[in-house]
């Protein structure tokens, strides 16, 4: 029993990795029908921003708020440089262009920082704490706690807010929600911009448990690529479930039948899916839109 | 004067020859050239980096000592991406290169293995570091190894282990790739050799984010100590935090990544007292005390196995082509394999048959942070 509750604990925080990085992949589905394969790269991007200042010497605090405002900016440079020339074009050169600035933006850094993998401090001093049979470690139950929040300001946010609604609108139809007086492009803009503070916040949240590198992007980023197809591609809650499944199960698998084959058992699910469930959980079987 | 005709075409064939053999022989005459293959970019693109300042270091001293045949030599380096199919397309862009007289090739044994074929195609001597005992041991004439293979780590870590710490309850965690099988194989071979064998044997997978079931797995094994062979020093900090934080705390004798540079500063106090074997031990002889103080001045950090290797790599080789006399393939792997008590980074070279240059270990322990060194052990077989 105490081994199931230790196994739980770490799958669901892991978990809660794979689902704040795979709700940034969701949000900018839903707006622009595309993935955007840098998604990963975001979540490098600000956990070496947060290495910069914290190494300058800057409060923890202030370092995590300039971190979050750098991948803001990085939201908007992207949506102006990747996706709005590529707009009026078919999904396609748009998903390319997501995939060549996601090389662009882990190379940069690699030439900016080098290749040294980082430290970054955990927000707590206490490593974690004991509960009875079970470690709780303090970074992970933070992940958690800030995964919570997160999906009911996300429920909030897009459910009873205006602005909510608007992106809500724009990512549904976006031909109606012009004619309705809704801006697309600046809903576009705040979809790129929250979905880059998103990632961001997953690579500040992640970065004290497995360090600072050029690749951490990418390892996660596979897996909430995963956990989005799991909980159904473009559904906010999907998401959030699929990562946490994800997360459980590959660490009830590793733990049960094989730690070599832990990364499969994720992408077995992802294939059973994808043969039987192609929807995800969430998802609703849709046509080809008309 | 008659000019006959015979006179007349071997003139010409000569005039029209010249450019072209003068440019060949300019060609070869400008520098001694060496391919290296050495992650520039992907995960271990850091220890790429300390490799090249090993190569590099022992290139400017061979250089300021007259350089190699006369000639100067010069490093030009590929990038392996720190995958197998990076290497293959490395080593193949610079075989491609004629001119090149021997390569360095990687560290890592899954890699070495990927191009050993092309080796064998290629025909000219290949300097490795990967520790897998089969790399050497398959026939393939032109892999030298200069860094002591898993047969003697895994032989190392069990005699400290059994011998000098007296544990005989073993667990085992390795990588699931080539270095990392072979190593833990050959740590059960030793380690039932000496009357123990492991009550764990535990694979993971490279690039794991967590390793809760693995650390569970040793717990549950009830092994009063853990020997470990890692390939990746971010893989390892996650699990030696992950393993203090879940209250493991038995002694730890790891294959080198456990004292590595990178380990030690990304897991911290997680390493504390832990022992590790590694080839390359700053204390343990004069050789590898200057090499440290000369790295030390050049890049004001501490040099470990990845710069080690190379910079042995490189002085070897290039005493060996000068004895050789030539830049024949064959000639220069006589001179490697002829060898003997030479004094390196790493320990001292003694090449048998086989290629391989190194037969023993430093045992070392992390003092709080600081890597120290405990004993050298060599086997003789």
């Amino acid at each position: 029993m105490d081994l199931i509750l230790q196994l739980l604990f770490t799958g669901i925080g892991i978990g809660a990795v794979y689902a704040l990085v795979a709700l940034g992949f969701v949000l900018i589905f839903r707006a622009t029908n595309v993935v955007n394969f840098a998604q990963g790269e975001f979540s490098m991007v600000a956990a070496y921003l947060m290495v910069v200042c914290v190494e300058l010497g800057l409060p923890y605090w202030l370092s995590f708020v300039i971190a979050l405002a750098g991948m803001a900016l990085l939201g908007v440079i992207f949506n102006l440089g990747v996706y709005y020339p590529l707009r009026h074009r078919t999904y396609l050169p748009v998903i390319i262009a997501t995939i060549g600035a996601s090389i662009l933006l882990s190379n940069s850094v690699l030439a900016i920082y080098g290749p040294q993998p980082q430290v970054l401090q955990g927000w707590f001093d206490t490593p974690g704490i004991q509960l009875g049979p079970v470690y709780l470690d303090s970074q992970y139950l933070l992940i958690i706690g800030v995964t919570i929040l997160l999906v009911l300001f996300n429920f909030w946010f897009f459910e009873k807010t205006l602005l909510g609604k608007k992106l809500q609108a724009t990512s549904q139809d976006k031909e109606m929600a012009s004619l309705l007086g809704i801006s697309v492009s600046t809903m576009i803009m705040i979809t790129f911009i929250y979905s880059a503070v998103l990632g961001g916040l997953a690579g500040i949240l992640v970065a004290p448990v497995l360090f600072v590198s050029i690749q951490m992007g990418s390892t996660i980023a596979l897996k909430a690529f995963a956990a989005t197809i799991i909980g159904g591609f473009g559904d906010v809650a999907g998401a959030i479930v699929g990562g946490l499944a994800l997360g459980v199960i590959e660490t009830f698998g590793a733990a049960y039948i094989s730690v070599p084959y832990k990364d499969g058992f994720a992408f077995l699910v992802l294939i059973a899916f994808l043969v039987f469930r192609p929807q995800g959980i969430f998802g609703e079987r849709v046509a080809e839109k008309a | 004067m008659k000019l006959t005709r015979r006179e007349f075409s071997a003139g010409m064939a000569a005039g029209l020859a010249a450019p072209a053999l003068m440019r060949s022989a300019w060609a070869q005459g400008a520098t001694i050239k060496i391919g290296m293959c050495v992650p520039v970019t992907g995960p271990a693109a850091e220890q790429g980096l300390w490799a090249q300042n090993g190569a590099k270091l022992a290139l400017a001293a061979v250089n300021k000592a007259g350089g190699v045949l006369g000639k100067q030599v010069e490093l030009v380096i590929e990038d392996d991406q720190t995958t197998n199919p990076g290497i293959v397309l490395a080593f193949s862009k610079l075989a491609a290169q004629s001119d090149i007289v021997a390569f360095l090739g990687s560290i890592r044994s899954t890699q070495v293995q990927a191009m050993a074929p092309d080796v064998i195609k290629v025909g000219k001597p290949v300097m490795i570091g990967g520790t897998n005992p089969d790399l050497t041991h398959s026939g393939n004439p032109w892999l030298f190894r200069f860094r002591p293979n898993d047969n003697y780590s895994g032989r190392v870590i069990a005699d400290f282990g059994v011998t000098t710490l007296g544990k005989k309850k073993w667990a085992i965690v390795h990588s699931t790739d080539a270095f990392g099988t072979a190593g833990g194989k050959a740590l059960t071979e030793a380690l039932t050799k000496l009357g123990a064998p492991p009550v764990l044997d535990q694979g993971y997978a490279n690039q794991s984010q967590d390793f809760t079931p693995v650390v569970l797995a040793v717990k549950q094994s009830g092994a009063d100590v853990l020997g470990t062979y890692f390939t990746f020093e971010n893989d390892l900090g996650i699990f030696a935090r992950q393993l203090r934080q879940l209250g493991v705390n038995i002694p730890w004798v790891g294959s080198p990544s456990v004292v590595a540079v990178s380990s030690t500063k990304l897991a911290g106090p997680a390493l504390f007292g832990t022992y590790g074997v590694a080839d390359f031990a700053e204390d343990s002889s004069d050789t590898a005390k200057a090499f440290g103080k000369a790295y030390r001045d050049a890049y004001k950090t501490a040099p470990d196995n990845q710069s080690a290797w190379p910079y042995d790599a490189i002085t070897i080789l290039s005493a060996a082509i000068n004895k050789a006399g030539s830049t024949d393939p064959n000639k220069i792997r006589d001179a490697i394999l002829a060898t003997q008590k030479f004094a390196g980074a790493e320990g001292e070279y003694n090449f048998d048959k086989n290629g391989d240059g190194l037969h023993g270990y430093n045992v070392v322990k992390n003092d709080k942070g600081k890597i120290v060194y405990d004993k050298h052990i060599d086997f003789n077989d």
